[in-house]
C-alpha cells in the first residue's frame, strides 16, 4: 500500500446538503436528538428493505433495530463524499438483512411468509403518498428492463440470493446472470439516477 | 480471478449478491479501483431509490427501543488521517534479522476472551464484536520476540478500517518507557498508539487501522511515543 493511497483516503470536508446527511453528521457528534430525527427520516426505508428481504415481521423489527444502532455507532465515520446518507443506510440495512437471511438459511429452511402484510395504520399520509410515487417510479424503471435482467436483479436484491444461486434458479449460466445484473443496474441507474 | 472479472462484480456487489469469497476479493480490489468505486457508489444510490419505494413504517414501539439502545452505546471514533508515515529504515532493515533470531514463545489464547473489568470492557467487547462481525475480519496472535512474558492478539477488519488489541500479562515498562504498537505494511511502518496497560498488565483497546497490515509489532519506546520506531521488536505477528 502506498503512501499516496493513504493520503487519498484522508477525509475531505463533507459536502452534505440533504437532511438525512446533516442529521447523520450531527448524530456523529453524539447528538441523540438529531439521531431521533434521523430515525424518523430513514426508518420507513430501512424497515422496508429489511422486511422485503427478511419477511418475518418480528425478525424484521430486530434487524431494523440493529441497523439503527449500527448507524449510531458508525455515524462519525459517515463520509458524504462516498455517497449519500440514505444510500449508506440502505446499504447497511440490506447487508444486515441479507446476513440474517443467509445465517438462518444455513441452519434451517427459510420460512417464506407472505410479505404483503398491510402497512401499519400509523403511516402518515405524506409518507404513504411519497412511497406510492416512489413505488410507481421504481415499477416503471423495473419494467424497462428485459425479463431476465429484472428477474436477476429482483431475486438478488429482494430475494437475498447470490448471483450464483440466481443462475441456478433461472437455469442460466452464472456469467449470464452476472452480466444481466450489471446491464439491469446500469439501466436502472439511467432511469432512477445514481446521484445522491 | 482476473481484473476484468473483478470489475464486472461491482453491480452484483452493490446488490450483496456475491458469496463471501468473492465479496472479499472484490472489496480488496475496489478500494484501489476508481472505476469500480464510482460504479459501486452510483449503483448504491440507484438501489437507495428502490429502497425508498419499499418504505414501510416499523412498529411504533421500535423508535423507543432504538433510542434506549443508542443512549447506552458508545460511538466509534471517526477515521482520521493516518499517523505520519515512518521512513525509518531501522525497523525495516532490522526485521528479518530480528525475526530470524526470535525465540518464539507462543502462548495461544484461543477461544473466548474473558474480561473482568467494568463498563469500559463492555464497550470494548461491543466494538470487538463489531470488528469480528465484518466478513473480512481476521485475528492473529503476536509472538514474543525474546524471553519475556505477555501475550497479544490483534483482530482487525480492513473494510471497516478498525482493529482491536488484546494483551495480557504485559511486564511493567521501565520508568520513562512505554510499549508502542505499529502497523507494518510493505511500504511503511505506521505508529498506531502507545499502550496504556491496566494494573494487572492487560490491554484492551480498539483503534483505527488505516492500512492493510503485513505485520503487527510492539516495541519499547520513550514514554511519550515516537513517530519512528527506535526500540527492538518485543512482540510480532506477520500476517
Amino acid at each position: 500500500m502506498s503512501v499516496l493511497r493513504l493520503r487519498a483516503r484522508q477525509p475531505e470536508p463533507p459536502h452534505v446538503d440533504d437532511r438525512a446527511g446533516s442529521l447523520l453528521l450531527r448524530a456523529g457528534r453524539g447528538d441523540q436528538t438529531a439521531f431521533a430525527d434521523l430515525y424518523d427520516e430513514l426508518a420507513p426505508m430501512v424497515n422496508g428493505v429489511v422486511r422485503k428481504v427478511v419477511r418475518d415481521p418480528a425478525i424484521s423489527d430486530e434487524v431494523t433495530q440493529e441497523v439503527f444502532v449500527e448507524l449510531w455507532r458508525l455515524a462519525a465515520r459517515f463520509d458524504g463524499t462516498k455517497g449519500s446518507a440514505r444510500s449508506w443506510a440502505a446499504t447497511l440495512a440490506h447487508r444486515r438483512a441479507i446476513d440474517r437471511v443467509r445465517s438462518e438459511q444455513a441452519s434451517r429452511d427459510r420460512q417464506d411468509r407472505d410479505a404483503s402484510l398491510a402497512a401499519p395504520s400509523h403511516d402518515s399520509v405524506a409518507t404513504e403518498v411519497e412511497a406510492t410515487m416512489d413505488r410507481a417510479r421504481v415499477r416503471r424503471a423495473l419494467s424497462q428492463l428485459s425479463e431476465l435482467q429484472r428477474e436477476a436483479v429482483e431475486l438478488a436484491y429482494f430475494g437475498g440470493h447470490t448471483y450464483r444461486e440466481v443462475a441456478v434458479m433461472l437455469g442460466v449460466a452464472e456469467g449470464t446472470v452476472k452480466s444481466r445484473i450489471r446491464d439491469g443496474l446500469i439501466r436502472l441507474r439511467d432511469e432512477l439516477g445514481g446521484e445522491a | 480471478m482476473n481484473d476484468i472479472d473483478v470489475h464486472h462484480l461491482a453491480a452484483a456487489y452493490a446488490l450483496d449478491a456475491l458469496d463471501q469469497r468473492e465479496r472479499e476479493a472484490f472489496e480488496a480490489h475496489y478500494e484501489k479501483c476508481d472505476v469500480c468505486h464510482t460504479d459501486v457508489i452510483a449503483f448504491r444510490e440507484t438501489m437507495a431509490h428502490v429502497a425508498d419505494s419499499l418504505a414501510l413504517p416499523p412498529s411504533p414501539s421500535l423508535k423507543d427501543r432504538v433510542l434506549a439502545d443508542i443512549s447506552v452505546t458508545r460511538q466509534l471514533s471517526p477515521l482520521v488521517a493516518p499517523p505520519v508515515p515512518l521512513t525509518s529504515r531501522r525497523i525495516r532493515t532490522s526485521w528479518p534479522a530480528l525475526a530470524a533470531a526470535a525465540v518464539l514463545v507462543v502462548v495461544l489464547v484461543v477461544g473466548v476472551i474473558t474480561f473482568t473489568r467494568g463498563a469500559d470492557d463492555e464497550s470494548f467487547n461491543d466494538q470487538l464484536a463489531l470488528v469480528l462481525e465484518q466478513p473480512d475480519a481476521r485475528m492473529i496472535d503476536l509472538e514474543v520476540q525474546g524471553e519475556h512474558p505477555g501475550t497479544f492478539k490483534v483482530a482487525w477488519s480492513q473494510s471497516m478500517g478498525a482493529a482491536a488489541l488484546m494483551g495480557e500479562n504485559l511486564p511493567v515498562a521501565p520508568d520513562g518507557k512505554a510499549y508502542e504498537l505499529w502497523l507494518v505494511t510493505p511500504d511503511e511502518t505506521m505508529a498506531m498508539y502507545v499502550l496504556d496497560p491496566a494494573a494487572d498488565g492487560s490491554v484492551h483497546r480498539t483503534f483505527d487501522a488505516p492500512a492493510e497490515p503485513a505485520a503487527w509489532a510492539i516495541t519499547m519506546e520513550p514514554e511519550a511515543g515516537v513517530a519512528v520506531a527506535t526500540g527492538d521488536i518485543m512482540y510480532l505477528a506477520e500476517v
